[in-house]
């Protein structure tokens, strides 16, 4: 438990509002993003892409463009030294020498004084090409005569895995009740309205400052200088303001990166470059796209005994994160509820289609779609509420699950509770229907990088009396540095807005994982309240020696028994003083317990879990299948809540983007070409259509966060989807299993019952 | 490129005529401005007497240069020919209606423009005037070449406005989209009617529905089936059977197969249908 | 390429600049005046993140040719308040959360400025319909909703204010 300090009940209830000060910046047009950014000299970069899907490169024609005026150079891949690099597998060039692998491959980059001579020079550039035949579906991949995209990866899995927790055979024969169902999820982007932009700087002592908004611009960092070949510390990453992110810029573009630091190496200027939307769409790295059969074994009494999972992701021609991602997507679900056996087949299988990678939950939402759905399944055949059945099973506190997560804080129960009776469960309106879905999510993974668990912060005492605090962890728009002030503000006894935060500059920021798996408040807030206790010891520390008697720091007063009072502005400036500059500094690290994890992945992975339950009530038009939503009620464990304005936002944004892509989005293709890479065809929602979502949050006090406090940015997302499906299900009378649930696909279910009309 | 915003329309006519076939006519330029601008361009968007939306004796004039906007929220083709209103406000976003015009609209030919097929079941004629100042007066299925090409040289003819009479003390209209978002979107199919009654029975009926082929495609048969029915729920069944067993739509990727696209074409049928009825007893009532 | 003069009121200050005519209002905005407040997010009119109002209509200026400015009034959001107040649309989005990455605050609150001037008490539907076409990624819309009526709500209370302070004097 923590200390529940008059202090931090106070901050957390008076405070739980407050804004930082970049958000005037915001307002007023005036906060400078990644396209924004101009620098004297610079040049604009442009990519030439493969326009087939599978093809060798024969030749490659520069002259033409080099010779065009305003080019300044023209690079291909043959020009380049390094070595193929990935984030998991290394599969992937900046600019591929001589295979492409998917129409949007890079295969050639110009750097020019504009931006739309950069784009002409890239129609002089000629590239004859062999086309190979191409594979566009994962089953097909696997064949044996089919296209072989990299070398070392026969039958093109990339990734593969297969576990077995328990006895999932003799639970399949015990079973009173076997449900099956076969699952398809496309590829989401995460539409992020900010396309990837960067400005490289290349600079004297040889090494490279790249100008870009990226979640963990650390680990980013870590990469161009391997790939690039060079000394880590010259490589510096300085942040914009950035427009989105929502998992999809943890690494940024990569390659756009590597490319445009190489056209600035080569020229010596500043090189901007940034993505199109259509270059988004085409050439990002949206999630994986799913196939997910799976099978459940239950009880007649509805307790769960067993589930298999067969999945098959889609990595597209390179790998980024999604082999991560398919690991997560194939069985954080698995720890909802208690679950005692378990067997998982996955494989993850190259495609000449686009490269994939992450989005917000790391596929644990798009899991939920067929984990959630299956549960319902099994609840209907077995005329138990689903809402009970859920309830027998899901985990609890002090509980350790399948897959060896150790739960310590837990209102799944509290919430499933909470969602139900807020969305009226028992008191249906008629014609409605209702669906139910509950998650888990890992708050702060300590097995991304075990050697880098934890986090680290800095935080000084200005001479001016204000504070500034340092961090790697990024903020774009979810509160994180406005909740550091608070956490700061409630340690050192001061108003949060006396609290700023500094996190976009690798050079003085410590080194941090970044915004992703929902390690920030929970990981880098913890760091952020050891940091500033240690500058509360020392702050008093140094006042008692200032005055020569004890000191008790109170409310924001520091005063002696004497009743001798000094401020923070004077202890700064003795402190200055007595050591010719310095400032009074406090740094925390905090570094969370060793993982467990085993050969077989067996073990706690996170600091703390997460949990939600959504319940959603829907209406159908019979007629169409068109689909109304009419509210999303998002119950969620996050822990204590430190700034319940910006936990709300995550949360009406979570479950909007949920909502999306349960019911709008999705990629297309066609012969291996996305046939939707715009925001027309790509539908993200709009305000008229987004449901009405009221959040509620159950407060758990976490014995691990800063203050009790908990992830919540990425678990927003979780649930929508298998609540959707399940109220589909309820109003429709069966299961739409192909994500989007679009109103055709309803239709095709009502049509089937002979209930369309 | 040159750009020329015209002040008046012989002005227009005029630098249309001294380019010989180089400048082209805009006005909005949504669409235009994605497809690529001409090398020569004459604004006609705000020209005063494109942009009029006046009512003469028993006929309504809606300019070329009104906007989907300003038309949307007129009280006149509100009150007198409710499907265009429903048509305009169910384009684009705001932005994009407070920019794109009606006459832009036609032009563009895009198979399934809401407007279109508004002023379709209205029975809008265009009016357009070309260089050598030349008017005639053409029915909307004739401007039309194929899918997303018009008949219209904007190089040498400009379309002035579009003419239909009001809907009467016994008539009514109204249409209907379907789209996968309330925004933002391009309609998988849209319908709209206008609807005449006589002693409880239809007497005039004419039903448009897109896309179905390259311009919006009255529904002749279920047309001719409905008059001298009554308007009920009976009616409306017979509507949404015939309308779609009239149509032979294509299915598309993007939007949706052509047996729902046919089968959203039945019901949107019979409820902008009814729809259309429900304003003619409206009036009647009050 | 055919360079034009091209003539406009930007923020009710007049302007003169030499640009393509095809050049598009958002490129010319941010890359010649330095207004760099409306964003690109799709260039295709598919986004709002670059809305501006162009004589009292909301726009994306990304479909608009640079020919079409001439002579016209144009707002960006750097001209709706006078650099040391903040309009109430500003305070409400601060005091609602209705920011997170903020991409596309600039162009959703010309949006509902444009809606504030024609509709000075909109309803919630309203209020949506206004900011149809601006797409928000992070925030689900509903702080955004309850900021433009927030500010709607301080804006007509400063009219009646202002109303009844010259009936007094």
């Amino acid at each position: 438990m923590q200390p529940e300090t008059p202090a931090v009940r106070e901050l957390i209830s008076t405070e739980k509002n407050y804004q930082s000060a970049e958000v005037w910046t915001k307002v007023t047009g005036k906060a400078i993003y990644g396209i924004d950014l101009r620098l004297p000299g610079m040049l604009y970069g442009k990519i030439l892409r493969s326009s087939h899907p599978h093809a060798r490169i024969k030749k490659i024609k520069t002259s033409a463009a080099l010779k065009m005026p305003g080019v300044r150079t023209v690079l291909t891949g043959s020009d380049l030294s390094c070595s193929p690099y990935g984030i998991v597998i290394n599969d992937e060039m900046p600019l591929e020498p001589e295979h492409v692998r998917y129409v949007g491959d890079e295969v050639a980059a110009v750097a020019a004084v504009d931006d739309k001579k950069a784009e002409e020079a890239l129609k002089l550039i000629h590239v004859e090409y062999e086309t190979l035949p191409a594979v566009f579906d994962t089953g097909e991949a696997q064949l044996p005569e089919a296209p072989q995209l990299h070398e070392n990866f026969p039958g093109n899995v990339a990734w593969r895995r297969e576990v077995v927790r328990g006895d999932p055979e003799s639970a399949f024969r015990n079973a009173d009740l076997v449900v099956e169902g076969k699952f398809h999820i496309p590829q989401f982007h995460p539409a992020y309205l900010e396309p990837v932009a960067c400005v490289a700087v290349s600079e004297p002592d040889g090494g490279i400052t790249l100008h870009t908004a990226v979640q963990s611009p650390d680990i980013v960092r870590d990469l161009l200088a391997q790939v690039l070949k060079l000394p880590l510390s010259r490589v510096r990453i300085v942040g914009p303001v950035m427009g989105g992110g929502f998992g999809g810029k943890v690494y940024g573009n990569l390659n756009l990166y590597l490319i445009s630091a190489l056209l600035s190496m080569q020229t010596g200027l500043p090189v901007k470059m940034q993505l199109t939307r259509e270059e988004e769409f085409t050439a990002g790295r949206p999630m994986v796209a799913a196939e997910i059969k799976m099978r459940m074994a239950l009880g007649n009494d509805g307790t769960f005994l067993g589930r298999e999972m067969d999945l098959i992701t889609d990595n597209g021609a390179y790998s980024a994160q999604a082999p991560w991602v398919s690991n997560t997507l194939a069985e954080r679900n698995d720890s909802v509820y208690r679950i005692p056996a378990i067997k998982t087949k996955a494989r993850l299988v190259y495609t000449n289609k686009v490269p994939t990678g992450q989005y917000r939950a790391y596929g644990n939402q798009v899991a939920n779609f067929a984990c959630e759905s299956l549960i319902d399944m099994a609840a209907k055949k077995l005329k138990i509420d689903p809402l009970e059945m859920r309830l027998r099973n899901c985990v609890r506190p002090g509980e350790t699950t399948v897959h060896g997560l150790q739960i310590k804080s837990c209102g799944l129960a509290e919430c499933l509770a909470a969602a139900t009776e807020e969305i009226g469960w028992t008191k249906r309106k008629k014609g409605h229907g209702y669906g139910l879905s509950a998650a888990i999510h890992a708050s702060g993974s300590v097995v991304f990088d075990p050697n880098l668990r934890g986090a680290s912060a800095r935080i000084s005492l200005e001479l001016d009396g204000n504070i500034s605090l340092f961090t790697g962890e990024q903020d774009y728009g979810q509160g994180t540095h406005a909740a550091f002030s608070q956490i700061a503000a409630i340690a050192l006894d001061l108003e949060p807005s006396r609290i700023s935060v500094y996190s976009k500059d690798s050079l003085v920021t410590p080194y941090s994982m970044g915004a992703l798996g929902m390690r920030q408040a929970t990981i880098g807030g913890k760091a952020v309240q050891l940091a500033a206790e240690k500058l509360r010891e020392k702050i008093i520390r140094t006042s008692s020696e200032m005055i020569g008697e004890p000191v008790i720091m109170e409310n924001g007063r520091i005063r002696s028994a004497s009743g001798r009072q000094v401020d923070f502005t004077e202890i700064a400036h003795y402190y200055h003083g007595q050591t010719s500059g310095l400032t009074l500094t406090g740094e925390g690290s905090y570094v969370p317990p060793e993982s467990s994890y085993d050969d077989t992945k067996y073990g706690n992975i996170a600091v703390t879990y997460s949990f939600a339950a959504h319940a959603a009530e829907v209406e159908i038009d019979p007629e169409t299948g068109a689909l109304t939503v009419h509210r999303i009620v998002a119950a969620h464990d996050s822990g204590r809540i430190i700034n319940h304005l910006s936990a709300s936002g995550q949360i009406y944004g979570g479950v909007a983007q949920g909502f999306g892509m349960s019911c709008l989005e999705g990629y297309l293709f066609n012969e291996g070409r996305v046939a939707n890479p715009t925001l027309a065809d790509y539908k993200i929602p709009t305000a008229l259509d987004v449901p009405d979502i009221t959040p509620l949050f159950i407060e758990t006090d976490d014995p691990e966060g800063p203050y009790g406090a908990k992830g919540l940015g990425e678990i927003v997302q979780v649930p929508v989807p298998g609540a959707l499906a399940n109220a589909v299900a309820d109003a429709a009378g069966g299961w739409v299993t192909e994500m989007p649930i679009t109103a055709e696909k309803i239709f095709r279910i009502l049509s089937n019952r002979g209930a369309a009309k | 490129m040159s750009y020329f915003t015209a002040a008046s329309l012989d002005e227009a006519l005029n630098v249309l005529r001294e380019a010989k076939g180089k400048a082209l006519i805009i006005a909005g330029a949504t669409d235009l401005f994605l497809k690529g601008m001409p090398s020569q361009a004459v604004d006609i968007a705000s020209l005063p007497e494109l942009g009029m939306i006046v009512e003469e004796q028993d006929y309504l004039s809606v300019g070329a240069a009104v906007t989907h906007a300003a038309a949307a929220s007129s009280p006149l083709i509100m009150v007198k020919a409710a499907a265009l209103a429903e048509a305009c406000a169910a384009v684009g976003s705001p932005q994009v209606r407070n920019l794109g015009t009606i006459g832009g609209n036609l032009v563009n030919a895009a198979p399934a423009a809401d407007a279109a097929v508004a002023l379709a079941a209205l029975g809008a004629k265009a009016v357009l005037c070309d260089i050598d100042g030349r008017r005639r007066v053409e029915e909307l299925g004739n401007l039309y070449a194929g899918y997303n090409q018009s008949r219209i040289d904007s190089s040498r003819e400009i379309v002035l406005n579009l003419i239909f009479k009001t809907c009467q003390f016994n008539e009514g209209s109204a249409f209907a989209r379907f789209a996968s978002r309330r925004a933002l979107s391009l309609p998988m199919v849209n319908v709209a009617a206008r609807v005449g009654l006589e002693n409880g029975v239809f007497a005039e009926v004419r039903l448009v529905a897109a896309p179905v082929k390259p311009a919006p495609t009255r529904l002749f048969k279920t047309e001719e089936a409905l008059l001298g029915k009554e308007p009920n729920e009976e009616t409306r069944q017979m509507v949404e059977e015939l309308a779609s067993a009239e149509v032979k739509v294509r299915g598309s990727l993007l939007r949706c197969s052509a047996d729902y696209r046919r089968h959203l074409i039945g019901v949107l049928a019979g409820r902008v249908l009814m729809a259309a009825v429900r304003r003619v007893q409206d009036k009647e009532e009050s | 390429m055919d360079i034009g003069k091209i003539t406009f009121l930007l923020n009710d200050e007049p302007v003169t600049i030499y640009a393509d005519p095809a050049e598009s209002l958002l490129h010319l905005l941010r890359d010649q005046l330095g207004c760099m407040s409306p964003k690109e997010g799709c260039g295709r009119g598919e986004c709002g993140a670059c809305t501006v109002i162009l004589d009292g209509k909301a726009v994306n200026s990304c479909l608009v040719p640079a020919g079409k400015a001439a002579g016209k009034n144009i707002r960006t959001i750097e001209g709706i308040s006078d650099g040391k107040s903040v309009h109430p649309l500003q305070r409400a989005f601060v005091e609602k959360g209705a920011v997170q990455c903020g991409f596309c605050t600039s162009g959703m609150i010309m949006s509902a400025y444009a809606l504030l001037a024609e509709n000075p008490a909109p309803r919630q539907e309203e209020v949506k319909r206004a900011i149809s076409g601006n797409l928000c990624r992070c925030s689900g819309y509903k702080q955004i909703e309850e900021a433009i009526m927030t500010a709607a709500e301080e804006m007509n209370e400063n009219r009646v204010r202002f109303v009844e302070k010259e009936q007094k004097e």
